[in-house]
């Protein structure tokens, strides 16, 4: 008879055990399983922050367009916050880098924060913005573009025409006239972009703006350059504020970014990166090569200062 | 009976198990906007206006046009002074010394080996004389303010001291100045202090530093000229005497100190023009604006006969100077040398 009842209790205890145990590993496992499913819907409003700290080069702006892609896809974020430091970039991605950001401000309210400096390219990106604040150290304008041309592939053009044998008379020939002509075609859509989201705002006119100075952050709110000073925080309620969906303080900060530990399954070799493009797309970046064959002759940059990426004898010329 | 006490508690471990995650998934699933919407009903593209073609293309100045000299004299000879460090190279001359020759008349680069430059000039019709960066002898500049007082005509092309790069192995800066400033202030004229620029797209050739200029007046050195284009634009500073004949245009300022100005870029003091830019004459581009036609006018500014005021002689109707004889002189002494 004892046998009997302990031989019970063993058995309740075996399932007490069990049950306990099924229900620790699945409480473990039940928020996996739960996130592994995509949700887009989240009960309280949110506002995300997006940095871009860097250069405005492919890799960084490709990030950010992913964030941005990723806060106007997520029906809780009803603002963006655009924590920028940036001195700009190659021309070509500086535009996606303003796209982006366009798109997502004819979406959401798009508040821009300067960190430290929103110049060039920097700036490119964050004129669509509904608002932009500063530091009185944030460093805003240098509105305009450059062009790196070595100048032994200028100078010593007529040598490789020689060389080689070329089908027309344009046909891998740099110019000065050329390059300018080019430069002011990129000039004008950066000014225009520029007059088209800040011109209200903008007490300077489109050839002070094209002068490319910079401006500090009392300065830039002077000119229209920026609307008004605060910190990141600022920044964060006057984007809650700007959204019609959000109700008072409730909302929560959301910060996208590309810090997080990717744990895509592309197998890659050790130099290249993953990027994410648009539409889930990821993108395998190779560093470029330095034995390449083919090189664009000329780069041009919205950036303040100048590129220090090139390790070959280049210049940037005066005229 | 031993297998049930594993296998009964083990069947529920793995049926409560199942059971929770399975609702967890079936949760997930079903919950509210789970599956997103397809990826097209996020696509929207966009085209800003500022973007569009007719917002950015910059009009290009077509480089046509021919250098034409149209004159009544002929085997002219100009001098081109190379013995002062000028900066410039027969090569950049080329379209110029073509136009010369179609003319009739002869382009020359410095004077005869051994010779002296103040002693030659009696041969020459006409001197250019473009950025020289070495000074000038007293007995020169001398020879020089005679020659023109006697008829013989000085065209000076200038450029406002500027930072250089040169390259070779490493790259280095310099400070090129022009060095005949004593020539110049004889004639009433100096290189203005710095470089000049204009931000309307409509002032330039498509870059800030490259200006257009434009007649003061209708002269024979503004025949036919509308527009010039400087690429390396200074301006001319006078105490006065001198006739302005083409200024910058409208919104044009100094690139150091961004004063707004009415800045002479052509004057024209009697047998003397000075323009402050050597560019335009330059094979790079003397096809830009009106500019083949501007240097057409001074290549003939060079060779006639005319003289520019009573002072140093009348002209006559049939283009040669008389009382003083001048150029009647330089011509025979060009005569002499041929």
């Amino acid at each position: 008879m004892v046998k009997r009842e302990q031989l019970f209790s063993a058995m309740t205890a075996s399932y007490v055990v069990a049950l306990a145990l099924a229900l620790v590993v699945g409480a473990v496992f039940a928020p996996v399983v739960w996130s592994g499913v995509p949700s887009a819907d989240d009960d309280e409003d949110s506002v995300a922050v997006i940095t871009l700290r860097g250069g405005t080069t492919d890799a960084n702006v490709n990030d950010v367009k992913q964030d941005l892609r990723d806060a106007r896809t997520d029906d809780s974020i009803r603002a963006v916050v655009l924590r920028v430091d940036s001195p700009g970039g190659p021309v070509d991605s500086s535009e996606e880098f303003y796209l982006a950001v366009n798109r997502t401000a004819a979406e959401l309210p798009v508040v821009a924060y300067v960190e430290g400096t929103a110049a060039s390219g920097g700036y490119y990106g964050i004129a669509p913005a509904d608002e932009i604040v500063v530091k009185p150290s944030s460093n805003v304008g240098s509105i305009g573009v450059i062009v790196q041309a070595p100048l032994s592939r200028i100078e010593q053009v007529e040598r490789q025409g020689e060389t080689f044998v070329r089908s027309g008379p344009d046909k891998a020939q740099i110019d000065k006239d050329s390059l300018r002509n080019d430069l002011e075609v990129l000039q004008r859509s950066f000014v225009g972009t520029v007059m088209q989201h800040r011109g209200e705002q903008l007490t300077l006119s489109r050839e002070e703006v094209a002068n490319g100075d910079t401006y500090l952050g009392s300065r830039a709110i002077a000119n229209g350059f920026a609307d008004r000073i605060g910190d990141s925080e600022l920044a964060i309620e006057r984007a809650a504020a700007l959204s019609t969906d959000i109700d008072g303080d409730r909302y929560d900060v959301t910060y996208l970014g590309s810090d997080e530990p990717d744990l895509g399954l592309v197998a890659v070799s050790d130099d290249a990166e993953t990027v994410q493009g648009e539409n889930g797309v990821t993108y395998v970046v190779y560093p470029d090569d330095e034995t390449q064959s083919f090189r664009e002759p000329v780069e041009y940059y919205a950036v303040w200062g100048i590129p220090t990426n090139e390790t070959d004898a280049t210049v940037i010329r005066d005229d | 009976m031993t297998e049930g006490r594993v296998v009964k508690p083990l069947a529920v471990f793995v049926v409560v198990l199942v059971a929770i995650l399975g609702a967890t998934f079936l949760l997930a699933v079903l919950a509210p906007g789970g599956s997103g919407p397809p990826d097209g009903q996020s696509i929207d593209g966009q085209s800003p206006p500022q973007y569009q073609p007719d917002a950015v293309d910059a009009p290009v100045d077509p480089e046509a046009g021919e250098i034409e000299i149209d004159t009544d004299t002929n085997d002219r000879r100009i001098l081109v002074d190379t013995d002062h460090e000028n900066q410039v190279a027969e090569r950049d001359l080329e379209p110029v010394t073509e136009a010369v020759f179609e003319a009739d008349h002869t382009l020359e680069y410095g004077v005869s080996d051994g010779d002296e430059f103040g002693d030659e000039l009696d041969r020459y019709d006409g001197v250019l004389i473009i950025q020289p960066l070495q000074s000038y002898t007293t007995a020169e500049r001398i020879a020089l303010r005679e020659y023109t007082d006697d008829g013989g005509r000085v065209v000076i092309l200038a450029e406002p001291t500027q930072t250089r790069l040169s390259t070779g192995f490493g790259q280095s800066t310099a400070t090129v100045s022009f060095g005949a400033t004593d020539v110049l202030e004889q004639y009433d004229v100096r290189v203005g202090a710095e470089r000049l620029y204009n931000m309307d797209d409509e002032a330039t050739d498509n870059n800030f530093k490259s200006i257009y200029a434009s007649p003061t007046e209708e002269s024979d050195l503004s025949d036919g000229v509308e527009t010039v284009n400087f690429d390396t634009a200074g301006y001319v500073a006078t105490d006065g005497g001198v006739d302005t004949k083409f200024t910058a245009v409208e919104g044009t300022r100094t690139l150091e100190t961004r004063r707004l100005g009415t800045y002479p870029t052509v004057v024209r003091n009697d047998n003397v023009v000075f323009v402050a830019d050597t560019t335009f004459i330059r094979e790079s581009d003397v096809y830009d604006a009106d500019n083949e036609v501007f240097v057409g006018n001074l290549i003939e500014f060079l060779v006639t006969d005319e003289p520019s005021s009573p002072a140093n002689g009348t002209a006559t109707e049939n283009g040669t100077a008389t009382e003083n004889g001048t150029a009647a002189r330089v011509r025979e002494g060009a005569a002499l040398r041929r």
